[in-house]
């Protein structure tokens, strides 16, 4: 599903985050992507949905060189992919149920029907009470709820999430990583970056190491 | 609701939300752009007033047909027959040289003519026109001395045409003030839309990230411009409804004095909505280029 074919990036400065990338993910995968802080791990999740493009080499998602897309067809793209960002990316004027529709609403959903999926996807991330409420009302742990069912909200085959758990205590992290779990078990693609080796020996996915913007193990 | 469609509402909605939260800053838009309207909308009333004016006067042109001394009973005969004949011609009145020797002695000029030794003055024909257009004016002047016993024929016409000359010239500063302004408005309209997108520029950021086309971001952006610039027409006539009001008594007053019964017409109401029409348009057409230019800048 992803492919990505001697991939580097270095970004404007100089600084090169990715060198010389080669690596696969199928279909239906759960892949792990670890690394020290800098390693490369949000530039490469950026790769794969357009947000940056590789200085060379070819990313492709589906069959279709994502570096390459024009401005018009990104917005399609990620339409089809679920982002989850480390830093949350939240609308603050918004209500949750708000936060949550505005994926439906940008890929043109009938409204009702938008609701219905916004307010199901609430449930599973267990904010459906909250729906009415502010997002600076919910603490750090609901915050990153709200991303996930942002981010599922339009049932996409592939999920990319950015430390979904980073600094929240155990008890959040494991019902966080359970949702992960589920989404795996329906098939979806997850691509998960990570410090928190609870996780990964928890859920017992694919392990990618990123060392210095290097490929240094598989797991 | 179709997704579309309800996108379209919710952009409307919110723009006007957001209109009516800050309705200071909203308002001295609006007052802006509606200054920037007036003047040319309010230099095309004084024009078509003032053309009103004109044509209300009595001050129909005239033409003045001197006969020749020496023209023939039958030519004269002729001349009568054209003139009472002709579809151009509204009155005609003979005024036969002693008449018009008798009213110069009557203005108190009977010392000059005393001394003459005979009546210098032609026969003449003076005629009032059913049109007043300049080039009608000229063809009849050139028409009727062609006649045989006609010795020239005066059009007093250079009235008439001055006064459509300053006319054409007002209708033009009119055009090129409504260019300008429009130009202006363009720019009001995208400058405050910028203060907008300043604003939400984060939720800008989010929608694009989760897969938002260009066309879906500028909407509501558009519909806060169409908005103000509808604002602003509004602001704009009632500015010209209260210029109306202050000045519809001194002119009045002046047109009584001349013995007029002319009264200054307001805007109609098709042109009132294409002033609201074409401003609505102009600061579309602002928020449009504020919201694509801060499009290519995000990247
Ligand atoms: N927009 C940018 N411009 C310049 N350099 C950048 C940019 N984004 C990231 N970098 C650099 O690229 C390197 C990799 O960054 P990246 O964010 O991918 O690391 P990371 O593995 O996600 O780190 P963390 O675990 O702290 O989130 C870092 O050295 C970072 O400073
Ligand atoms: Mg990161």
């Amino acid at each position: 599903m992803i492919q990505f074919s001697q991939v580097s990036k270095r970004y404007p400065g100089g600084h090169t985050a990715l060198e010389n990338i080669t690596l696969g993910i199928e279909k239906g995968e759960l892949v792990f992507l670890t690394g020290h802080s800098g390693a490369g791990k949000s530039t490469l999740l950026k790769l794969i949905a357009a947000i940056e493009r590789p200085t060379s080499g070819a990313v492709t998602v589906n069959g279709q060189n994502v570096g390459r897309l024009s401005r018009h067809a990104v917005p399609f793209l990620r339409r089809n992919i679920g982002l989850i960002f480390q830093d949350h990316k939240l609308l603050f004027d918004r209500s949750v149920i708000e936060n949550t529709l505005l994926p439906l609403s940008i890929a043109g959903f009938d409204r009702r029907e938008a609701f219905k999926r916004a307010r199901a996807a609430l449930d599973k991330v267990g904010l459906l009470n909250r729906e009415k409420s502010m997002p600076i009302a919910l603490s750090g742990g609901e915050q990153q709820r709200l991303c996930i069912a942002r981010a599922v909200v339009s049932r996409p085959a592939l999920v990319l999430a950015d430390e979904p758990t980073g600094n929240l205590d155990t008890g959040y992290a494991i019902d966080i990583l359970n949702m992960f779990r589920d989404f795996h078990r329906v098939g979806t693609t997850l691509v998960i970056s990570t410090h928190d080796e609870r996780a990964i020996q928890a859920m017992g996915g694919r392990v990618v190491q990123l060392d210095h913007g290097t490929l240094a193990a598989e797991a | 609701m179709n997704g579309w469609l309800a996108h379209h509402l919710a952009s409307f909605a919110d723009a006007l939300r957001r209109m009516l939260r800050t309705p200071f800053s909203a308002g001295f838009t609006a007052l802006a752009i509606g200054v920037a309207i007036t003047l040319p909308v309010g230099m095309y009333l004084a024009v078509s007033n003032l053309g009103q004016l004109a044509g209300g006067l009595p001050t129909q042109p005239e033409i003045s047909l001197f006969l020749a001394g020496k023209a023939s009973p039958a030519e004269r005969e002729a001349i009568q027959r054209k003139l009472e004949a002709h579809p151009d011609i509204e009155q005609r009145r003979f005024v036969s040289s002693e008449a018009a020797l008798e009213r110069l002695n009557a203005q108190g000029l009977s010392d000059i003519t005393a001394g003459l030794e005979r009546n210098p003055l032609p026969d003449a024909w003076v005629l009032t026109l059913k049109q007043s257009a300049p080039q009608a004016l000229d063809t009849l002047r050139k028409e009727l001395s062609a006649l045989p016993g006609v010795e020239s024929v005066h059009a007093d016409s250079i009235w008439a045409e001055r006064l459509q000359a300053i006319l054409g010239i007002g209708r033009m500063l009119v055009l090129l003030l409504s260019g300008l302004f429009g130009l202006a408005l363009i720019a009001i309209a995208s400058n405050a839309i910028r203060a907008q997108i300043l604003v939400r520029r984060e939720e800008i950021e989010v929608s694009r990230l989760i897969g938002a086309t260009d066309r879906y971001i500028r909407r509501p952006f558009l519909y806060y411009g169409a908005l103000q610039g509808a604002s602003g027409a509004l602001a704009a006539l009632g500015i010209l409804a209260l210029l109306g009001l202050a000045l519809q008594g001194p002119v009045s007053q002046l047109a009584t004095l001349y013995g007029s019964p002319f009264r200054l017409t307001p805007l109609s109401l098709p042109a009132g909505a294409a002033v609201l029409g074409a401003a609505t348009l102009f600061s579309w057409l602002g928020a449009w280029i504020a919201v694509t230019r801060a499009l290519r800048k995000f990247g």
